[in-house]
């Protein structure tokens, strides 16, 4: 919508980066990621806050924490980064103080991963996350409800999403880096249901090579995820949902849960729609 | 609106670099290389524990919960002789009023496999001692 057909090739690359969604769907996509933001603290991560008593020994800073030269995790830094990072994430998903607000749950955030990374273990689901986190702050202000089109919007939608795209498809890379070809014929799924394996995953584990089949799947899902971006919105929001299905899937059989990446899955659906449908607004003809 | 694009542009480069020739280290722009290792379908599969022992003599295996310290942690830091050692203080920090630990070991069981499954056969292997 809106765009020229005869628009010169280089100014459409910045059209399909920018193409202007409705505020309306930026503030809740806002709110669900801070309040993600929350609940990850409390809830879903909560390990991270172990590392405040770990001996400092064991504190191995990734590249970034040394480049800015973070102070190694004390007591006080992990809680006091906490409890901020919690009161602010809260704040932050009323909407008020966009800009200042979210930029602060963004730079806590990138502080409490690089608590959460540095001991010897690096996590690969919440790049994306990382991404709308960085890319909310510029949108300013977004008011629930409100039909007009943004620009800024548009893009910090737009970025998360290819970050979603890209986890996918440069994690079908890695394996091809790391593990080689030989991956797809490999035990690794194997290794991960023996390490983490659900009653579901040892169902599987005693089907003769159904593990082995399901490794040329995940190959073939995350080379060609990138196919998501470019079709139209009706098979986009289909195989938007089978992503959804792939990580119930993993989910059932090896316990992991790619959550704070599927938060920021949600970049891709009309989340205003749903919303006005959940709450039985009509928002066309259509019944 | 030049910014955005340019912005984008880094990070897509930095990504790329970090997936072809980086490492962990450059979280968050490394490659994403969860379960990206091979692993052959008749070699043995690793599964690690902390096994400690108390002053009472009892024996308890020490959990990310008793020490702050995730398993993948444990097993990303096993190039460190003091490990078992780190670990105990780990727990003792986190758990000042339970007995105080003799003995802290890292084992890794092996899990046989045979055609990519297990053959229910495992091996055990202690990799790392402390003890006081």
């Amino acid at each position: 919508m809106g765009t020229v057909t005869a628009t010169p090739v280089p100014t459409q690359v910045p059209g399909w980066l920018c193409a202007p969604v409705p505020l309306g769907r930026v503030a809740l996509f806002r709110v669900l990621a801070y309040l993600f933001v929350a609940a990850d603290l409390v809830v879903f991560t909560p390990w991270v806050r172990g590392h405040a008593t770990v001996p400092v020994e064991l504190y191995r800073p990734v590249l970034v924490a040394r480049i800015l030269h973070l102070p190694a995790p004390t007591p006080a830094l992990v809680h006091g980064v906490f409890w901020a990072l919690l009161a602010v994430a809260l704040v932050a998903a009323s909407g008020r103080w966009p800009r200042v607000l979210g930029g602060a749950v963004f730079l806590l955030y990138a502080e409490w991963m690089v608590v959460a990374m540095s001991y010897g273990k690096v996590d690969h689901d919440r790049f994306g996350l990382l991404v709308a986190l960085a890319a909310l702050p510029t949108v300013g202000r977004a008011r629930f409800g409100s039909a007009e089109p943004s620009a800024a919007g548009g893009w910090a939608l737009r970025v998360t999403q290819l970050a979603v795209v890209a986890t996918y498809f440069l994690a079908g890379w890695a394996k091809l880096r790391f593990g080689g070809i030989e991956w797809l014929t490999g035990a690794t799924m194997t290794r991960a249901v023996l390490r983490r394996g659900t009653w579901l995953g040892q169902l599987v584990l005693g089907v003769p090579g159904l593990l082995v089949l399901s490794q040329f799947g995940i190959m073939a899902f995350e080379l060609a995820s990138p196919v998501v971006l470019f079709v139209r919105e009706r098979a986009r929001y289909l195989l938007v949902g089978g992503f959804y299905l792939f990580h119930a899937v993993v989910f059932a059989t090896v316990t992991i849960t790619f959550l704070p990446h599927q938060v920021a899955m949600a970049s891709f659906l009309p989340l205003e729609r749903a919303v006005s449908r959940l709450l039985g607004c009509p928002t066309d003809s259509r019944r | 609106m030049r910014l955005r694009v340019t912005i984008t542009t880094l990070v897509a480069v930095a990504l790329l670099l970090g997936t072809l020739f980086g490492s962990d280290d450059d979280f968050p722009v490394g490659p994403f290389r969860m379960y990206a290792t091979t692993d052959a379908l008749d070699a043995p599969v690793r599964d690690t524990r902390v096994a400690a022992l108390d002053d009472t003599g009892a024996a308890l295996d020490l959990t990310e919960t008793d020490t702050g310290l995730r398993r993948a942690e444990v097993e990303g830091q096993l190039d460190r002789p003091d490990l078992p050692r780190l670990l105990a203080v780990a727990y003792e920090r986190r758990n000042p009023d339970a007995t105080p630990l003799r003995r802290v070991t890292i084992v890794v069981t092996w899990h046989e496999l045979r055609d990519g499954r297990p053959t229910g056969r495992t091996t055990e292997e202690t990799v790392a001692a402390w003890e006081r």
